[in-house]
């Protein structure tokens, strides 16, 4: 069935694909294409008849073929086939693929770019994807004017999106509520030393995501000394401190991580208040990851130290996931924009052959009354005649030619759709 | 009336709403992060700017004087200062969230020298023309300029602060520079403010004397200058002993500014002028 939205050419394009709403991870991750993978699955695919151009979006959250086809339901087999029941059978079952065409399969490219499909809602990597896809398809040779289009106006929409609007804000994770509450107290992450109370895993995970972005200054100190050097061996640069003594760590840290199994507070009131009398003045943040609790919540009265735990973080959390759910409607109103453009282009080509129509309706049109009206004439105006009327219809179709063809964007469709119903072209042979 | 007088007047009424106009545009980068108003409240603001500087133009050129001689004169001197200072930090700084407030209390202060204000009249003071009276009056214009931003800064370190104790996240969270350079900021606006108010209580005080003798100390306006240098000086040496933090500079600098402000309107009700020394001429 057709676009019943819109009369006007849609985009010869297929999407097949599938995601972490349809499919497990099980599934997923057999249809998982990385590096070689990906680039000899682009290759088969374009060595089918059927399609003309091709692109493939992996991710761990999705895989997604986009293709050009020559013929719509061959592609979609071949597809379905090289991409997915090769792999995984199991996912040609019902609801495990979504196929999309035409502009819903270019608006799904332009919502997974801007974050709006993604598992956690605005997650930034996917644009990295994308392009990654992007960049990919054309290394390989297998996108063309459509697709590489296409992933343009993905692209712009993906950046507009984190531009304009705060889909992407605010952290989602506990690690990253750790850096956003950092950033929030210290002027530069960089000169903040770090201090983690407790080797585990979660205590390492706020550590990786405090150095990713910036953190140069890391101590660790735990009970055990085999976890301590395990901490080291992972995080070469961070220095360790003696358990006993960490309230003199505790001092020299402006964010203090804590996550140890302890069945009671590791950090005490008292603890506190001596480092606190260390460092008159400074600030102190201390993300108390265990349950039960390891810092003593007494400490959060004194002055100057932000205490913050699991569930303090989960709150920021849910605020930052509310205020991006919040931007939806802005990101598809930029998807809508960047959608309209790509339509508009590839009707915008269409005015080549639509000219070339009209001025051929036009020449048949002259030389018929030409013809009708030279035996009026004497033979040695003929040649005159025939120039004039020659230059009289290029002269009058100038115009409106040079506009068509110069014509850019929306503006310029309804112009085409009023042409081709005005000279009635449609029935018109193409040249 | 002269075309002049008809800007006055027009101004006065002006200056107030214009103000509140930019900070209802930078109250919707704040609240609402419109991008496009974010592009367009510099260019108002610097609009009214200029408009201001027109305004204490015109009124130096219609009064023969720069305009300090009256409390009305020296608040709207105070809001451009601190107009003009915020406009160069966000600049130089690229950091517009502080906008809405501090064009909150521009407005606020600039409305107060719009309600106090009196009708201008040229006179020939031989004091208002002399060199002392022009560094008194520049200095401490530009202390209460300094304490504006001190204030302004100390309300937002204030509820940053409160947000970040509490982990109750609202409208502040995310929104402002760090904590700690919003207490350095204000720290360094309380500084710049009382070295100027000391220069101008100085020079202020050496001159009332020489001018009224002991008389000098019973001027309303340099009791309670008094009053707040001590306050700010104390709030300044408990800092540098390290036995306050940025929280009770914070409290300090706003209540000091609530202080200067309701003062100023008591002393403008009581006694008319900036200065009323007891038995002076003119007073």
């Amino acid at each position: 069935m057709g676009d019943q939205r819109d009369s006007r050419p849609d985009l010869p394009l297929l999407l097949v694909g599938t995601d972490h709403r349809c499919s497990p991870l099980e599934l997923r991750e057999r249809v998982s294409y990385s590096g070689d993978a990906a680039e000899e699955l682009l290759v088969h695919l374009l060595a089918r008849p059927e399609v003309a151009e091709a692109a493939l979006v992996s991710t761990c959250n999705r895989t997604e073929a986009y293709v050009e086809p020559r013929d719509d339901e061959a592609a979609y087999h071949a597809v379905v086939e090289l991409a997915f029941a090769s792999r995984a059978p199991e996912l040609t079952g019902q609801g495990r693929l979504y196929v999309r065409r035409g502009r819903d399969a270019a608006h799904h490219l332009m919502a997974v770019a801007g974050g709006l499909e993604s598992m956690v809602l605005g997650e930034p990597e996917i644009l990295g994807q994308v392009k990654q896809a992007a960049a990919l398809a054309d290394a390989v040779g297998t996108s063309g004017t459509l697709v590489r289009r296409l992933f343009r106006a993905a692209l712009k929409a993906g950046s507009r999106a984190r531009a304009e609007t705060a889909i992407s804000s605010g952290a989602v994770s506990l690690g990253y509520a750790t850096v956003e509450l950092t950033k929030a107290i210290f002027t530069r992450i960089e000169e903040a030393p770090i201090l983690v109370v407790g080797a585990g895993q979660a205590g390492r995970m706020v550590a990786r995501n405090l150095l990713e972005k910036g953190a140069g200054r890391l101590t660790v100190t735990n009970r055990t000394q085999l976890r301590v050097e395990e901490f080291l061996r992972e995080f070469p640069g961070a220095q360790s401190h003696p358990f006993d003594d960490r309230a003199l760590a505790v001092a020299a840290a402006d964010v203090v991580v804590v996550a140890t199994g302890a069945g009671e507070p590791v950090l005490t009131r008292g603890h506190l208040q001596a480092a606190m009398a260390r460092r008159p003045g400074r600030p102190l943040l201390i993300v108390d990851l265990g349950v039960p609790r390891n810092v003593d919540p007494a400490a959060a009265r004194l002055g100057n130290v932000f205490l913050h735990h699991v569930d303090s973080l989960e709150t920021l959390i849910q605020r930052n996931l509310k205020l991006r759910r919040e931007e939806i409607p802005r990101v598809e109103e930029i998807v809508e924009e960047e959608l309209g453009h790509l339509l508009a282009w590839y009707r915008g080509m269409e005015a080549e052959p639509l000219i070339a129509r009209l001025q051929k309706q036009a020449e048949r049109v002259r030389r018929q009354e030409v013809a009708a009206a030279l035996d009026r004439f004497p033979a040695e105006t003929h040649e005159q005649i025939d120039r004039l009327t020659r230059s009289l219809v290029r002269k009058i179709l100038h115009h409106p030619s040079k506009r068509l063809r110069n014509g850019n964007g929306e503006e310029i469709l309804p112009h085409l759709d009023l042409v081709r119903e005005l000279f009635q072209l449609d029935g018109e042979e193409e040249t | 009336m002269s075309p002049s007088e008809i800007f006055l007047s027009a101004a006065i009424v002006l200056l107030p709403l214009a103000y509140l106009v930019v900070a209802i545009a930078y109250g919707r980068v704040f609240f609402a992060a419109d991008r496009r108003t974010e592009r367009l409240a510099p260019g108002l603001l610097l609009a009214v700017l200029t408009l201001h500087l027109a305004y204490l133009g015109a009124l130096t050129a219609h009064l023969r004087h720069f305009p300090a001689a009256s409390i009305a004169e020296g608040l709207s001197v105070v809001a451009l200062a601190v107009g003009i200072t915020y406009a160069l930090v966000e600049w130089l700084g690229r950091e517009r969230s502080t906008g809405f407030w501090i064009v909150s209390v521009i407005f606020f202060v600039q409305l107060l020298a719009s309600v106090l204000r009196r009708p201008e009249a040229a006179h020939e003071s031989e004091v208002l023309k002399s060199a002392v009276f022009a560094a008194h009056a520049f200095l401490a214009l530009m202390a209460y300029a300094a304490f504006v931003m001190a204030a302004a800064y100390g309300f937002l370190f204030l509820e940053l602060y409160r947000e970040l104790k509490s982990g109750a996240f609202s409208i502040f969270y995310g929104k402002l520079p760090p904590l700690e350079v919003l207490e350095r900021m204000m720290a360094g606006a309380l500084h710049v403010g009382w070295i100027a108010l000391t220069g101008a209580a100085g020079i202020g005080a050496a001159w009332a004397y020489r001018l009224y003798g002991p008389r000098w100390a019973a001027d309303p306006i340099i009791l309670l200058t008094l009053a707040t240098w001590g306050l700010y000086s104390l709030a300044l040496v408990l800092r540098r002993a390290q036995r306050w933090q940025g929280r009770q500079t914070a409290v300090v600098s706003l209540a000091g500014l609530c202080a200067i402000l309701i003062s100023l309107v008591v002393v403008n009700f009581v006694v008319g002028d900036f200065h009323g020394f007891p038995g002076a001429p003119g007073s």
